[in-house]
């Protein structure tokens, strides 16, 4: 109900007309906030503390930590258990995204507004005042979230877990595994070998060094594939957030459109006394969403995060957070545009899925030990880091085209830059949809990932007849896969004496007992290219298991 | 141009010449550091100026044969090869070797060092030792492919027990170096024992020139050893594809840089030629468990041995000629042994040396 005499006082005070009293929000500045109780003026801290916990917790994901709650916002994500549901990954831990999934019923997209820690940063590396694009783009990007679902629905169906790739968990979780902690182990090296110059600092630098080895510090370093790529990808998430504030988040994020879908039949929401609101849409310019319409008085709830900035900044104090009314102010689109929709994503799905990458292997793809078949790890794994960042060798790298382009940032293993340790199996531990399985010790070192094959051309004993054996020395398992075969002799295990100096040995793989770790490839001394290489076994096709 | 002008393009330049000094000046305290590193240490090390003489007992007491006395000093630009020598008389005769069996391999190699003049004689008060155990790999103590932790911790200690300023031990694993460490046990004996574990990084290997060198005349080696008081070269007995055997000559791999996989083309000749580089100032050969057949990594408890026995001596051409026995081999046999015969290390004839057996 109007109050009539504060539209009296108001009339006479300016001298206008009540109606002209109504401005345009884009220009008008809100008046002094009201500060108002509630846990929301506490945003920033939650925020805060999620970051850090996210942090904290991938800091703490190396060797022998390993375990699945190590990830656990991955763990939550919805979309990631959708992902795993849907291809019959079925563990308890699936729960935990249930209170999540349903939370915008009662928190609206609270979750990407309190705990997101990829949300807090784009907030902190982006405007502080409301943007807006021009209202085309702007038409064009409010169409984004429903249709991207749909997409994101088929690929689910048909197989292929590649829009995870766009989660904003998996996201940061990969951007900070190839981007920050090799910089961090860089640093740190730095400082140690400047450190090191001054013999006094020496056994604190040794200290030091002792107690971050294989934690933030790592012999070899740390290096991966595509850094530009998730560094280029990463920027430009936050950089669009200059054309609209948070535009990510708004627009294009997945788990962002999953949690909005499910906010629209929000139980408890933004509520607007109609009897207080002035229509003066001085909340519409805080609302770092951009959820609010009708000049105010109606609420996307696709995209409200109950961060409740409009209730701070109303002069009316019309705004709470309370139970909404049955009758939901909501953007619908038209059912012709998600036919649309649906139309295109299907075809779209269609040539994704009759790509010569789908079927064909290349050789030299070897997955963690643990994974599933080829085909299956497509429609589960999360393109995450998470195996990446685990790793004690670094041999996990992403793949860039070696699985197709549905395959990208897919861990593959690099025998160049490291090799599978015989004493770990931490990468199936901290996958969070299990596309790499969690293999028990004894398990792992049976699991045969692929096989090592000599090269009899640059391999140093067969091709210079000079003694090498480097690769048969260091493999790993009990019943050794390389043994060696006397030149001009017959073979045996090669541990015979000869006197003074032995006959050449040469080595030969015993294809039974390799189990594809890598050891022997990456100690191989020919330089660029070992003459001992670890190829793939299986094959793939469209029906195969 | 004005007052203002002229001062900041005073103050611009002024700000850059100072860094530019500023930058100089780093650079050369850099280079300074570098070379004072880089003089060996002088000193005597000395430890063989007792009056006591060691009473020899066992099967080999025959002609008194002496030993020279250690090598002196950390200064390893001049390394003496261990050589039997009749003509000193000054020194006390200690053996050569000293060989323990016993249950306890703590207890071995408290004998063994007993026998071999104590551990005050290559331990100094103050002195800093490195300690340098086989850790391949990550394999537990029972596979027979490390140093068996409480041989490694025993040493620890005894270097203490002599008045050590610090005892650090360190190896480069062919794994995971935290993962090898932890598996074989030694990180958590050493800790116990009051030493500390390096995990070593490319800061740690200096190029350093081998004049001596037949097949390679430079490698970077661990500069911590070249710089230690005291170097005790602490490997496993075990079977090897390309050595035959890997004793204390080829434990010396591990304080090798990358690419060391080159060294095992003309592998005898290489391995002496590193051999003739670094003073080892003790060698203890853990033969407590061996590995005798898939060795140098193993994997099966099938084929690990148990001679309960600790090999010690000051040159590593004697040790391994007398561990090759224990595990069934003759010297002559292995390739490594009969290259440092010939090149002047030591003789492989194991008669000419005074070994003390006894049991603990």
């Amino acid at each position: 109900m109007p109050d009539d005499r504060q539209m009296e006082e108001r009339q006479r005070a300016s001298g206008h007309g009540g109606m002209e009293e109504q401005t345009t929000s884009a220009r008008r500045s809100p008046r002094r906030p009201t500060r108002r109780r509630g846990l929301h003026r506490y945003r920033r801290v939650f925020q805060t503390f999620f970051l850090l916990a996210f942090f904290t917790l991938l800091t703490l994901t190396f060797w022998p930590l390993g375990s699945v709650f190590l990830g656990g916002f991955l763990l939550a994500d919805p979309l990631l258990a959708l992902t795993s549901l849907a291809n019959g990954v079925l563990k308890w831990e699936l729960l935990l995204a249930i209170p999540v999934l349903l939370s915008p019923l009662f928190l609206g997209r609270a979750f990407c507004g309190y705990v997101c820690p990829t949300g807090f940063l784009i907030e902190l590396f982006g405007p502080r005042k409301e943007r807006q694009a021009g209202p085309r783009v702007r038409t064009i990007l409010r169409k984004i979230p429903l249709f991207g679902l749909v997409v994101v629905l088929f690929l689910l169906v048909f197989g292929s877990a590649v829009y995870l790739v766009f989660d904003p968990l998996s996201l940061l979780t990969r951007s900070a595994t190839t981007l920050l902690y090799p910089a961090v182990d860089r640093a740190l090296r730095l400082v140690g070998d400047i450190a090191y110059l001054a013999p006094p600092l020496r056994g604190t630098v040794d200290t030091v060094t002792e107690t971050l080895t294989g934690r933030l510090l790592f012999p070899n370093g740390l290096a991966y594939r595509l850094q530009l790529v998730i560094f280029a990808m990463f920027v430009a998430i936050l950089a669009i957030s200059w054309i609209e504030r948070r535009l990510w988040c708004r627009h294009l994020c997945p788990l962002g459109a999953l949690l909005g879908l499910v906010g629209r039949k929000a139980i408890y929401g933004r509520v607007v006394d109609q009897s207080l609101c002035r229509s003066c849409e001085a909340c519409t310019d805080v609302c770092p969403m951009d959820a609010i319409r009708d000049a105010g008085a109606a609420t996307d709830c696709s995209r409200c995060q109950i961060g409740l900035e409009c209730a701070d900044t109303c002069p009316h104090g019309a705004i709470r957070w309370g139970r909404r009314p049955r009758k939901q102010h909501v953007h619908d689109p038209s059912r012709r545009a998600l036919l649309k929709a649906g139309g295109v994503a299907f075809v779209g799905s269609l040539f994704l899925f009759t790509g010569l990458g789908r079927i064909q292997r290349d050789v030299f793809l070897i997955r963690p030990p643990g994974s599933r078949n080829e085909l299956d790890f497509m429609a589960t794994c999360a393109r995450c880091a998470q195996c990446m960042k685990v790793c004690p060798t670094n041999v996990i790298q992403p793949a860039v085209l070696d699985a197709g382009w549905e395959g990208f940032f897919t861990p593959q293993m690099d025998y160049r830059r490291g090799y599978c340790d015989w004493t770990c199996n931490e990468c199936g531990k901290v996958c969070p949809t299990q596309a790499i399985r969690s293999l028990s010790l004894a398990e792992k070192r049976r699991k045969v990932i692929g096989r090592a094959y000599i090269d009899h051309n640059t391999c140093i004993p067969w091709s210079e007849g000079r003694d090498c054996l480097v690769c048969q020395e260091l493999c790993p398992v009990p019943e050794k896969a390389i043994i060696l075969v006397s030149a001009g002799q017959g073979e045996g295990q090669g541990q015979g004496r000869g006197s003074g100096r032995a006959g050449l040995r040469l080595p030969r793989v015993v294809a039974e007992r390799c189990i594809g770790c890598g050891v022997c490839q990456f100690s191989c001394p020919v330089p660029n290219e070992a003459a001992i290489r670890v190829r793939a076994l299986e094959q793939t096709g469209f029906l195969s298991k | 141009m004005d007052r203002r002008e002229f001062l900041t393009l005073w103050a611009r330049w002024l700000l850059a010449a100072g860094t530019a000094a500023l930058a100089s000046s780093l650079a050369g305290c850099a280079r300074l550091l570098r070379w004072s590193e880089s003089q060996t240490r002088t000193g005597s090390f000395g430890g063989a100026e007792t009056t006591t003489t060691l009473v020899v007992t066992g099967p080999e007491n025959t002609s008194p044969s002496q030993t020279t006395p250690p090598p002196s000093g950390p200064a390893s630009s001049e390394p003496v090869p261990t050589t039997t020598s009749t003509m000193d008389t000054v020194h006390p005769t200690y053996p050569d070797l000293a060989v323990i069996r016993g249950e306890a391999p703590d207890r071995n190699v408290r004998a063994a060092l007993a026998a071999l003049g104590g551990m005050e004689r290559f331990v100094e008060p103050g002195a800093n030792v490195v300690v340098k155990p086989n850790v391949l790999t990550g394999r537990l103590p029972e596979y027979a492919v490390t140093t068996n932790p409480l041989v490694v911790a025993t040493i620890v200690t005894m270097c203490l027990e002599a008045g050590a300023d610090r005892v650090t031990v360190l190896d480069y694993p062919t794994s995971s170096p935290r993962a090898a460490f932890k598996e074989s046990g030694i990180a958590q004996a050493v800790a116990q024992a009051g030493g500390t574990v390096k995990y070593l990084t490319n800061r740690n290997f200096e190029r350093v020139e081998i004049p001596g060198g037949v097949a390679i005349d430079s490698w970077p080696l661990v500069t911590d050893v070249l710089e230690a008081d005291t170097f005790i070269n602490v490997p496993i007995g075990k079977t090897h594809g390309l050595a035959g055997l890997t004793l204390a000559m080829k434990n010396l791999m591990g304080i090798m840089g990358d690419p060391r996989g080159r060294i095992h083309t003309d592998y005898p000749v290489k391995i002496t030629d590193v051999n003739t580089r670094v003073v080892q100032h003790l060698v203890v050969l853990d033969a407590y468990r061996v590995l005798v057949r898939n060795g140098p990594t193993g994997g099966n408890l099938r084929d690990v041995a148990m001679p309960k026995t600790v090999v010690a001596g000051t040159s590593p051409v004697a040790v391994d000629a007398y561990g090759c026995t224990i595990m069934g081999w003759q010297p002559d046999q292995l390739p490594s042994l009969v290259e440092a015969e010939r090149r002047g290390l030591g003789t492989l004839d194991l008669a000419k040396y005074t070994i003390f057996e006894g049991t603990a």
